[in-house]
């Protein structure tokens, strides 16, 4: 299921898969944040959205996080 | 060919004077390991960012420079570009790589190692990679980057000694995986290895400076045709990144730290922003009423006004004859509105002193707790809103204790553009403590409907002009991306030593810029030429309904804020006369420090459109109260 990152819940696991702006992109990708699966820990309400891989914690800003579209990996177990 | 590259590079090179630049991620503990490799010490903190200048000492016979921290040598930035040039410029790198975040830094290196940067890594924070249960096979990264790896723990120094002895080491892998990359860049470019790889990877000042046919852009409008090029070989790298990373480190499960609770906290609205108020609050309580009221207060009450002042005043007059020549000397040295060395020192002294150590202080406390780019994300919706991103946060809080302080730390402000619209809110709408409790003693007169409108007003303003400066200022808004720093107590010797060394670099930088204002202002009074502005001013504080006797206030304004609301105090005005005024004054220009601070942050531009923005705001928005209220009346 594809959707923007901002509209993902805590706690979530994701995979970023489209960056639009080619610098926010190579930013990201040399943060690691585009080598598989990042935890979506926080997402503030209209705000910005906490994404964490390997105890690396980066906050991503609204507009930024709009853009953004994400894979949402299928949960462990009862499937919704 | 790419053999004789090699050669003018290296710590065995050389007869001039041989540099080593220190380069790791933001908060990788650089800075740390700066002061316990040299004898000087450089800011340490756990803000990311704080480092926006290269700081250099002696090591041996080497010059050590310490940079801004970096996620990639790269010009996304105007920290990145400093470190960029510093790598190109440096015999040898000792990158700084957070063990506890291996797998992000390790591009940096890799990246170094590419560009063919003799290169040493420290293995930092050692201590906490263990308690997180990150156990690192030294060895086994040692030969993958195929340079030396010292384990350290820059903050207790251990490892130093041992990193200091293997300096000599430095290397780079005779070739690399980049290397089929610079079959892309045209024939007979005559760049370095390092040249070459920024190269490929679109890095467009080093395209200009080397001037590649093809590649560079002349009007500078057309992107670099290898951005797709950077994206490939940024992959690879993060490929080999974590193959690395997969054979060298092992994790255990572990349990949720503490601290990690509490970052959670921070994090959650519904806790973050209390918490963060309150955080807020005490910063306010702190600058705002303890120094800024209390000890600026009898600094300036008791020990200038009694001891200080009278005492040079006499050894003046003492010392100049009374007529003739001496005249002006004297009027120079002891006038009452900005004599040098009367009201200059009591400023610089009793004043701005203590507004400076305490704002040291508290930021210091903050940023070694890594608190702040917490604050940064949970307010970043509502600053959002007029332009600002949730960096802001702290310049404007701080603001409301000392303008000029606040102004200092709009460093910490992302982009040239943010810092410009955050310098020209502050001057602006935000009244600073001095103000504020002056204006509420005469609001508290009028009453709390008046009080009500006071703030709107305010809002209104800072609002609206946030808004209007984010719409006409060229460029867009930065997007957030925020790395956060790990919560850990704060070390009270650390902020004591960061408190001591950025207050004297502030002092030592600051007072002779005031000096030289105060003198010309001075001069300018002693020639009668403020008293022609008074003159000038008068259509204008008639359009208001104020009496000509405003303008001398304004003109008070002109130098300290709270001098223009206590001479307000003086003036007989009605209740709609003294809110004008009030308005007007609290949008009125910036303080005489908070400008020299203007000019020596943002440049003479920003200085002026802040200066002349507030003139025309204060008046404008005077003049619609005022005729609002003679309608309402």
């Amino acid at each position: 299921m594809v959707v923007a990152l901002s509209e993902v819940p805590s706690d979530e696991r994701v995979e970023l898969v489209d960056v639009p702006d080619d610098e926010c992109r190579a930013r990201l990708l040399r943060l690691g944040l585009l080598d598989g699966s990042v935890e979506c820990r926080r997402r503030i309400r209209n705000g910005p959205v906490v994404v964490r891989r390997r105890g690396t914690e980066v906050a991503l800003g609204r507009s930024l996080a709009r853009e953004i579209t994400v894979e949402r990996a299928p949960r462990d177990g009862a499937p919704q | 060919m790419r053999a004789t590259e090699g050669a003018d590079r290296g710590l065995g090179s050389g007869d001039a004077e041989t540099s080593v630049a220190l380069v790791g991620a933001p908060n990788a503990g650089k800075s740390a390991l700066f002061g316990r490799l040299t004898a000087e010490y450089a800011d340490v903190s756990n803000y990311p960012g704080t480092t926006v200048e290269t700081t250099a000492a002696a090591l041996g016979s080497l010059r050590l420079s310490d940079t801004p921290g970096v996620h990639g040598i790269s010009s996304f930035s105007e920290a990145e570009r400093v470190t960029r040039t510093a790598v190109l410029e440096a015999d040898a790198v000792v990158n700084v790589v957070d063990a506890t975040q291996l797998g992000r830094d390790l591009f940096v290196t890799l990246q170094l190692t590419d560009m063919g940067v003799p290169t040493v890594v420290a293995l930092n924070m050692m201590d906490e990679a263990e308690a997180d249960g990150v156990a690192i096979d030294v060895d086994a990264l040692e030969s993958a980057l195929g340079v030396p790896v010292v384990p350290t723990v820059a903050v207790t120094g251990a490892g130093v000694d041992k990193l200091r002895d293997r300096l000599p080491e430095a290397s780079a892998p005779e070739s690399t995986p980049i290397d089929s990359y610079y079959d892309a860049l045209p024939d007979g470019v005559d760049a370095t290895r390092a040249e070459k790889t920024l190269l490929v990877e679109g890095d467009e000042p080093t395209a200009r400076r080397v001037g590649v046919p093809g590649l560079a852009t002349d009007g500078g409008d057309a992107p670099l045709a290898a951005v797709g090029e950077r994206e490939a070989v940024y992959r690879e790298r993060r490929t080999r990144v974590r193959s690395i990373v997969d054979d060298v480190e092992r994790v255990a499960a572990s349990e949720r730290a503490p601290e990690e609770r509490l970052g959670d906290l921070l994090l959650r609205p519904a806790t973050g922003i209390p918490i963060a108020l309150a955080l807020l609050a005490a910063v306010f309580y702190v600058m705002g009423v303890v120094v800024a009221q209390r000890v600026v207060g009898y600094a300036e009450g008791v020990l200038f006004a009694r001891y200080y002042t009278p005492a040079v005043e006499g050894v003046v007059a003492g010392l100049l004859p009374a007529s003739g020549w001496a005249a002006p000397v004297e009027f120079l040295l002891v006038n009452d509105n900005l004599g040098l060395a009367t009201v200059t020192v009591r400023y610089t002294l009793g004043v701005l002193l203590p507004l400076v150590v305490a704002f040291y202080l508290v930021i210091g406390t903050l940023e070694d707790a890594g608190v702040l780019p917490r604050l940064a994300v949970v307010t970043d919706r509502g600053l959002g809103r007029i332009g600002l991103s949730g960096r802001a946060v702290v310049p404007l809080i701080v603001g409301m204790g000392c303008v000029t302080m606040a102004v200092v730390s709009t460093r910490m402000v992302g982009s040239r553009r943010e810092r410009l619209i955050t310098t020209a809110l502050l001057g602006l709408a935000i009244p600073c403590s001095a103000q504020i409790g002056v204006i509420s003693g005469l609001l508290a007169e009028l009453g709390v409907v008046w009080w009500g409108g006071y703030l709107a007003v305010l809002l209104g303003v800072l609002g609206t002009a946030g808004v209007a400066l984010d719409r006409t200022l060229p460029g867009r808004r930065d997007a957030l991306i925020e790395q956060l720093p790990r919560l850990r107590l704060p070390r009270p010797t650390n902020v004591a030593r960061k408190t001591a060394n950025r207050t004297a670099a502030f002092l030592g930088e600051a007072a002779p810029l005031f000096g030289a204002t105060a003198a010309a202002v001075s001069t300018l009074d002693y020639v009668g030429a403020l008293d022609a502005v008074v003159g000038a001013l008068r259509p204008l504080t008639a359009a208001l309904g104020l009496p000509a006797s405003f303008g001398r206030v304004l003109v008070l304004g002109l130098i300290r804020r709270d001098f223009a609301a206590a001479g307000m105090t003086d003036l007989a005005l009605s209740a709609s006369q003294t809110f004008v005024g009030l308005v007007v004054v609290t949008l009125f220009v910036p303080c005489i420090l908070t400008m020299a601070m203007v000019l020596r942050e943002r440049g003479a531009r920003s200085a002026l459109l802040v200066w002349v923005g507030s003139w025309a705001t204060a008046f404008a928005v005077g003049g619609g109260v005022a005729a609002v209220l003679e309608v309402i009346a």
